[in-house]
C-alpha cells in the first residue's frame, strides 16, 4: 500500500518533473557531467549512471531520485554494467589519448556487498561491458571480446576485432559520450543475448551467445555508413534488437526500420516494453527537432503515439522491471518517465481521425458532424481547436471530455465539385502528446459525378483486387495494415499487420498468398488469403540490402523493383519456398546494377510478362516463357502514374499504350493538367482514370484497346479524384473479379463504381406518393411518406444517418422547393419526410442523374393519421390475428401523418423527450365503437417523423375477429380491423 | 357464470342423493392416468385444411359417489387434463400450451352388487367443460391463417360415457381402473378459425384413469 502511494507520488512528480517548455513528460535528474551508461540495481532501489565527464559513478535513489552519493572511478567512465547476481559493478574507462597524454584504458570491479574495488587495465580503448545470465561480463575492446569474471578477476578472450576504430582523445568541444565512444551494448531480460555495436567511421556490430559463448556478427555492417543513434536494445528473448534506428529479428532480417532520421549518434534511445508490448524510441528525424518519444509496435513500428519529453535522452534506456518506470540516459544525465502511469498524465486523443461532409447539388452544405476530444486516463485536460476557413467548431476549446460540433459553411465549398481535405489542428498546453490532427473531407458533387466513397483514413497506398475471391485489398502505409474488404458490401472485414512502411503488393499466380513489400524494411510480408493468417516473411536483402517495393508475378517467377542500403534500384527474384531473394546479375542483356528507385513492376494476369516502368522514363518487360528479359528501353525523359499490363500484350504506363515491344503505339487524350492515376484492363477493354488535382472530381474512361484511343461519350465524372502522384506511380482503379463493381483509392478513401457505371440514365417520373404507415393517400405535414415513380434512384440505398440527409445515392426530393429528407431510395419508390412546413396544395419535384423530375402536385391535410402498428404494453409484441387485443390491455399506437407539433422539430432530426412534442390537434380512439381512453400522445422521442397514442381497452369493447379500431383526428381519420378477446 | 351455474345443480343433486339412499356408503377418491384427443379438421377454401386437435396430456381426476342400491349409484367428478392445443398442417405445426378442466355428473351402474370384492361398472353423464389457452402469445403463428390459436377461456357442455372396474382392498378401501370418454362440441374460440374458415363436428377426449377411493 505504501510502495503504491509512493509510486503514485513519483510518478505525478515525473509528469512535469522537467525543465518544460509546455506540457512534457520526464523528470531530468541531472548529475553535473555527461552520463554515458547507466544501470538497474532494483535489490538496492538505486541506479547507476556512469558520469564520462567527471569520473564517477552517480547512485541515484529509485524512491525519490535524488543523486545518493557519487562513486569516484577512473577517468572515462563509458559503460557499466550489473552482474546477474547483484553483487559486481563493472564499470570500463574509455581513456584513448593520444600522444603526449597516455591511454588509460581499464575496467573497474565493484563489489557491491564488500565495497571492495579492483582496477584492471586494458590494452584497447573498450566499445562497452554487459553481463550474461552466467554471471560473467563481456567486455568487448577496438580489438578484441574478452570475458571477464568478477570473482577471480581473470580474463578470456573469445575472440579478436579487426577494422574497429575508435575516437581519439581529446575531442572537440560539446561531444557527448556517443560521438566519442561511438559504442553501446546491451543485454536482453533472459540474459542470454548480449547485443553491441561501435566504430567511429562505420559500422560494426556483434552477437554474443550467453550459454555457447560464442560471439559472431551482428548482422549489421557498415563499411562507411553510420547508424544513429549508438543505442542498442534487446526485447525480453533477443527475438528482436533494435540498433540505431534498425530492427533485426533472429535471422538478422532488417524487419523494420525508421524511414526518417538524422544518424546523430547522442540523440535518441529505444527500448522495449515487453509487458505491454510496445518499444519507446526517440529516433530524431530531423535535426534539431523537440524531443519526442514515440510510443511503436514492436512488430512494424506503427507509432500510437508520441510525448513530448523534458530533454534529449542520449543514450541507453532501461525498462523497471514491473514495467513502471523507463531510465534513460539524457542530456543532463538521466531521465525517468513514468510509463506505467501514464493514465495520470496528461494526453488528449480525437475520437475520429476523419470527418466527412457530404453535400450534393441538392443542398448547400451537408449536416454539422460531432466527435469527441479526451484524455485517455479520464484526465480533465484543457485543449483548443483550430479550424481552417469554411469550417466552424463549436466549442473551439473545452476541457476533456468534451463533445465538439463541426460544421461547415456549404457557400465556402459550393463550387467545388470533388473533395476538399481541411485540417483541424488540437493544441493542448497541458497534454503531453502531440495530438494528430482531425482531417475534415468536404465532398461537393452534381448529380452526374457518380462513385459511392468510403472514408479511409491514412495514407492508402496499393490497390489490388482478389482474382478468384470477392475481395480487395488496400494498403495502409502509416499505420502499416492490410486492408481486406468482402467485395459485396465493400465492409472491411480484416486489418492486417504489415511490416513498417509497406509499398506494394502482388498475389501469386496460384491466388494462394498476398505478398507486400516495403519501404521500412527488408521483409516481405505474406498472408494466405483463405485464412488470412501470416506467412513466413521473404527475406528481400538479397545480399544487398534490398528492400522490395513494387512486387510482380508471372508464371514463372516474381520479381520486385528493389533498393538496396545504397539507394540503388534493382530487380531481385523472391523465391517462396526458400523464402529468400537473390538480385538478378542482370536483366538478361542489360544491367542491373542501379535501375531507378522509383520503380513499379505489375504482371500480366496470364502470367506471360512483367513489366517495369521507372521514372527515369525507362521500361523493361520480363518475358516468363524466356525466363529473361527481352525488352528494355527508355523513349521517355519521365514516366508516372498508372501503371497495367494486359495479357493481350498491351501495356499502359502513365498516359501511353505500349504493345509487346514495349514501342509507344499511343498516347491517351488526357485533358490539360489532368494527371493519369489508375489504368486496369478487362478483356480488350481497359478502364482509366484522370484527375486534374485531388480536390476536383476524377475522370474515369472506358478505353477502346482495338485501336488504342478512347470511346467516344465514355468520360464519366467521378465524386471525387483518385489518388495521385507527379513524381511516381499510382496503382489506383481494381475491377472485382465477379465484374459487379469497380474500385478507385480516391481522396478520402474508396470509391465504389458499379459496373456499368455510364449506362445512360432516364429522367425521373414521379407517380404517386402515399403515408408510409398505412400507404393511405392522405398525407399531413411530417408525415413519413413513399412516393412512387420510375427511375428514382439508380441503386437500392438505405440511410444509416440521423438527422436523415437530403441527398441519397444521388437523389434528392423537394416539396415547394424544401429539402425533403430521406430515409430509403430505389428506382421505383422513395421512403421520406415530408416537411412540416408543408402544407395545402403542393409541388413535389425530385432530381436525380437522369435529370429532374416533372412537377408532382398533391394537397397536404392538417392531420393525416395513419398507423404503423400497435404494440400491447404486456408483451411488447405488435397486435396481430396471434397476438390479438385482450380487454384490459394497454396499447402503444404507433402513427404517421398527425401534423405539426408543438414544440417544432425539424423535419429528419429526432423527436425530443424533454419537452415531449404533441400534435397540435388531440386523437380520440374508438375500438368496436367502444371509446379508448388515450392516455398519451407525442412524436416518438428520439425517432424521426413517428408518433405514438397510448390508449387503455376497457372490458366493454366487444371480442371478435376484426374489430374495427378507428383513430380521428380533427379532420383526419383512420380505420384499421384489429381482433379482440376476453 | 355458466360454469358456476352447471356446478350449482349439480351440487344440488348430490346434496339431495343422500336422502333417498340413506344408509348406503359414501365413495371418495382420486386418480391419474392420461387423455387422449380426436382431432377435427378446420377447412378454408383458400389457405387450405388443417387439423385441430389438443395434445395427450396427463389427467387427474377427484370424484364423490355414493351407492342408491345395490346396483345403481352416481357421482360427481372433477378432472384437470393438460396438453397443448396443436394445429397440423402440411409439415407444418402450431403449438400452444394449455390445459382443460372438466366438472360432470355420471350415472354409475355396477354388475354386481356391494357386497362383492369386484364390481364392473358402466357410467354416463354430462357436465361442463372449460378450455384455458395458456400459451405466449407471438406476433404470427404457423397456419394463422386457416385458425388462431388463443391465450383465453371458453366453456363447453360435456357428455360422458364410461365404464370401469372396481375392487376392495380392505373394510374402507377401493381400487378404481376406468375409462371415460368425454364427448364436447368443438372449443372454437381457444381454436379459432380465421376468416372463411369453418370448423364442425365434437372432440372426444379418451380419459384411461386409476384411483383409488375411500369408502364410508
Amino acid at each position: 500500500m505504501k510502495s503504491k502511494f509512493l509510486f503514485v507520488i513519483l510518478a505525478v512528480m515525473l509528469v512535469f518533473g522537467g525543465n518544460a517548455l509546455g506540457a512534457t513528460v520526464g523528470k531530468v535528474v541531472s548529475i553535473g557531467g555527461q552520463s554515458s551508461d547507466l544501470a538497474l540495481d532494483e535489490a538496492r532501489g538505486v541506479l547507476y549512471v556512469a558520469n564520462f565527464t567527471a569520473n564517477r559513478v552517480e547512485v541515484i535513489n529509485l524512491s525519490d531520485l535524488s543523486n545518493q552519493t557519487s562513486i569516484n572511478v577512473a577517468a572515462g567512465p563509458n559503460s557499466l554494467a550489473l552482474s546477474a547476481d547483484g553483487r559486481y559493478l563493472v564499470i570500463t574507462h574509455f581513456s584513448n589519448f593520444v600522444a603526449p597524454a597516455s591511454s588509460t584504458n581499464g575496467l573497474t570491479v565493484i563489489d557491491l556487498t564488500t565495497s571492495g574495488r579492483q582496477t584492471f587495465a586494458l590494452g584497447n580503448p573498450p566499445l562497452g561491458v554487459a553481463f550474461g545470465a552466467d554471471n560473467l561480463a563481456l567486455v568487448v575492446t577496438t580489438q578484441e571480446y574478452l570475458l571477464f569474471d568478477p570473482v577471480s578477476g581473470t580474463t578470456q578472450t573469445l575472440g579478436t576485432i579487426a577494422g574497429v576504430t575508435a575516437k581519439t582523445l581529446p575531442v572537440p568541444p560539446a561531444n557527448f559520450p556517443p560521438d566519442i565512444t561511438n559504442a553501446s551494448m546491451a543485454v536482453s531480460a533472459d540474459g542470454l543475448t548480449v547485443y553491441g555495436l561501435g566504430s567511429s567511421t562505420g559500422t560494426f556490430t556483434f552477437k554474443y551467445d550467453v550459454l555457447s559463448k560464442q560471439v559472431g556478427p551482428g548482422g549489421i555492417v557498415l563499411s562507411s555508413g553510420v547508424l544513429g543513434p549508438r543505442i542498442v536494445s534487446l526485447n525480453q528473448d533477443a527475438s528482436k534488437i533494435m540498433a540505431g534506428w534498425v530492427m533485426i529479428d533472429r535471422q538478422g532480417t532488417f524487419i523494420n526500420y525508421f524511414k526518417a532520421k538524422t544518424n546523430e549518434f547522442s540523440k535518441g534511445t529505444t527500448a522495449f516494453d515487453s509487458q505491454r508490448g510496445l518499444l519507446y524510441a526517440q529516433i530524431p528525424a530531423v535535426a534539431g527537432e523537440l524531443p519526442v518519444l514515440q510510443v511503436t509496435d514492436p512488430d512494424n513500428l506503427n507509432v500510437f503515439e508520441k510525448w513530448q519529453l523534458s530533454e534529449n535522452f542520449t543514450g541507453k534506456s532501461v525498462m523497471s522491471s514491473d514495467g513502471n518506470f523507463l531510465y534513460g540516459v539524457s542530456e543532463s544525465g538521466v531521465m525517468v518517465l513514468p510509463v506505467g502511469s501514464m493514465k495520470t498524465i496528461p494526453r488528449v486523443t480525437a475520437s475520429v481521425e476523419d470527418l466527412v461532409f457530404r453535400g450534393s447539388a441538392c443542398t448547400s452544405g451537408a449536416p454539422a458532424q460531432q466527435f469527441t476530444v479526451s484524455d485517455p486516463g479520464g484526465n480533465r485536460v484543457a485543449f483548443r481547436i483550430s479550424a481552417p476557413a469554411g469550417v466552424t467548431v463549436f466549442p473551439s476549446s473545452g476541457v476533456t471530455p468534451a463533445v465538439v460540433n463541426v460544421s461547415i459553411d456549404g457557400s465556402s465549398f459550393g463550387s467545388q465539385k470533388g473533395t476538399t481535405t481541411l485540417l483541424l489542428t488540437i493544441q493542448s498546453d497541458q497534454a503531453i502528446n502531440v495530438v494528430p490532427p482531425v482531417r475534415v473531407l468536404v465532398n461537393q458533387k452534381d448529380p452526374d459525378q457518380k462513385g459511392t466513397f468510403l472514408d479511409i483514413p491514412g495514407t492508402l497506398s496499393d490497390l489490388l483486387a482478389d482474382p478468384g475471391r470477392n475481395r480487395y485489398y488496400v494498403l495502409r502505409q502509416d499505420t502499416n495494415q492490410l486492408l481486406v474488404f468482402d467485395g459485396g458490401s465493400h465492409t472491411k472485414i480484416a486489418t492486417l499487420k504489415t511490416y513498417n512502411s509497406p509499398t506494394g503488393m502482388a498475389i501469386t499466380y496460384d491466388g494462394r498468398y498476398v505478398m507486400i513489400g516495403h519501404n521500412g524494411s527488408q521483409a516481405v510480408a505474406i498472408y494466405d488469403l483463405d485464412t488470412l493468417q501470416a506467412q513466413p516473411y521473404i527475406n528481400a536483402e538479397a545480399g544487398a540490402g534490398n528492400e522490395a517495393h513494387s512486387i510482380a508475378v508471372s508464371a514463372k517467377a516474381i520479381l520486385a523493383a528493389a533498393v538496396d542500403f545504397q539507394g540503388k534500384g534493382h530487380v531481385i527474384q523472391l523465391d517462396l519456398a526458400t523464402r529468400r531473394a537473390i538480385q538478378l546479375p542482370s536483366l538478361g542483356a542489360f544491367s542491373n546494377d542501379n535501375i531507378s528507385t522509383t520503380t513499379v513492376a505489375v504482371g500480366t494476369p496470364n502470367g506471360a510478362a512483367i513489366l517495369f516502368a521507372s521514372a527515369d522514363g525507362s521500361t523493361a518487360l520480363y518475358d516468363s516463357n524466356a525466363g529473361t528479359f527481352s525488352v528494355t528501353r527508355k523513349d521517355f525523359k519521365a514516366l508516372n502514374g498508372a501503371y497495367a499490363a494486359s495479357s493481350f500484350g498491351q501495356y499502359v504506363v502513365g498516359s501511353t499504350v505500349l504493345n509487346s515491344s514495349l514501342t509507344p503505339i499511343s498516347t491517351l487524350k488526357t485533358d490539360t493538367g489532368n494527371t493519369a492515376s489508375g489504368f486496369v484492363f478487362v478483356d480488350n477493354v481497359g478502364f482509366r482514370t484522370t484527375t486534374p488535382g485531388t480536390a476536383n472530381p476524377g475522370i474515369i474512361q472506358r478505353v477502346n484497346l482495338a485501336n488504342g484511343t478512347l470511346s467516344a461519350n465514355r468520360s464519366t465524372r467521378m465524386v471525387e479524384s483518385p489518388i495521385t502522384s507527379t513524381t511516381g506511380f499510382t496503382r489506383t482503379l481494381a475491377l472485382l473479379y465477379n465484374r459487379t463493381a469497380i474500385i478507385n483509392l480516391t481522396t478520402s478513401g474508396l470509391t465504389i463504381l458499379p459496373w456499368e457505371y455510364d449506362a445512360s440514365v432516364a429522367p425521373p417520373q414521379l407517380t404517386g406518393i402515399r403515408n408510409a404507415a398505412d400507404q393511405s393517400k392522405p398525407v399531413a405535414p411530417g408525415t413519413l411518406v413513399s412516393v412512387y415513380g420510375n427511375n428514382l434512384s439508380p441503386v437500392n440505398v438505405a440511410s444509416s444517418q440521423i438527422p436523415l440527409p437530403t441527398a441519397l445515392a444521388d437523389s434528392c426530393l423537394s416539396v415547394n422547393g424544401l429539402s425533403v429528407p430521406l430515409i430509403w431510395v430505389s428506382p421505383t419508390q422513395i421512403n421520406a419526410q415530408l416537411p412540416y412546413q408543408a402544407i395545402g396544395n403542393v409541388t413535389m419535384t425530385l432530381k436525380t442523374p437522369g435529370g429532374t423530375s416533372d412537377n408532382f402536385n398533391f394537397t397536404v391535410q392538417p392531420t393525416a393519421p395513419g398507423v404503423f402498428n400497435i404494440i400491447r404494453q404486456s408483451n411488447q409484441l405488435e397486435v396481430t390475428d396471434t397476438n390479438p387485443i385482450h380487454k384490459g390491455d394497454t396499447l402503444d399506437i404507433y402513427v404517421s401523418g398527425m401534423g405539426q407539433t408543438s414544440p417544432i422539430v425539424d423535419a429528419g432530426y429526432p423527436a425530443p423527450s424533454d419537452p415531449l412534442a404533441l400534435p397540435l390537434v388531440a386523437p380520440t380512439v374508438k375500438l368496436g365503437n367502444a371509446a379508448l381512453a388515450v392516455r398519451s400522445y407525442s412524436l416518438t422521442p428520439g425517432q424521426v417523423g413517428v408518433y405514438q397514442i397510448e390508449v387503455f381497452v376497457p372490458d366493454n369493447v366487444p371480442p371478435g375477429l376484426n374489430m374495427p379500431l378507428q383513430i380521428n383526428q380533427g379532420a383526419g381519420s383512420t380505420l384499421l380491423a384489429v381482433r379482440v378477446v376476453d | 357464470m355458466k360454469m358456476n351455474g352447471v356446478v350449482t345443480m349439480l351440487a344440488g343433486l348430490l346434496v339431495l342423493a343422500p336422502a333417498a339412499a340413506f344408509g348406503q356408503k359414501w365413495e371418495v377418491g382420486g386418480g391419474a392416468g392420461g387423455g387422449f384427443y380426436t382431432s377435427q379438421s378446420i377447412t378454408n377454401p383458400t389457405a387450405g385444411n388443417a387439423d385441430a386437435k389438443i395434445a395427450a396430456g396427463p389427467a387427474v381426476g377427484a370424484w364423490l359417489a355414493y351407492l342408491a342400491n345395490s346396483h345403481w349409484g352416481g357421482e360427481i367428478r372433477y378432472n384437470l387434463q393438460m396438453g397443448d392445443y396443436m394445429l397440423t398442417a402440411g409439415g407444418n405445426q402450431a403449438r400452444f400450451s394449455g390445459a382443460t378442466q372438466t366438472v360432470n355428473y355420471d350415472f354409475q351402474y355396477h354388475f354386481r352388487t356391494s357386497e362383492d370384492a369386484v364390481r364392473p361398472y358402466f357410467a354416463f353423464g354430462a357436465g361442463v367443460k372449460h378450455y384455458q389457452g395458456t400459451g405466449n402469445e407471438v406476433v404470427s403463428q404457423p397456419l394463422s391463417k386457416i385458425a388462431l390459436l388463443t391465450k383465453t377461456n371458453e366453456t363447453r357442455a360435456v357428455a360422458s360415457f364410461g365404464f370401469g372396474v372396481k375392487a376392495r382392498i380392505g373394510t374402507n378401501w377401493q381400487l378404481r381402473a376406468e375409462v371415460h370418454d368425454y364427448l364436447s362440441p368443438f372449443p372454437s374460440k381457444v381454436f379459432t378459425p380465421n376468416v372463411g374458415s369453418k370448423v364442425n363436428g365434437w372432440l372426444n377426449d379418451i380419459v384411461p384413469m386409476v384411483g383409488l377411493s375411500y369408502i364410508f
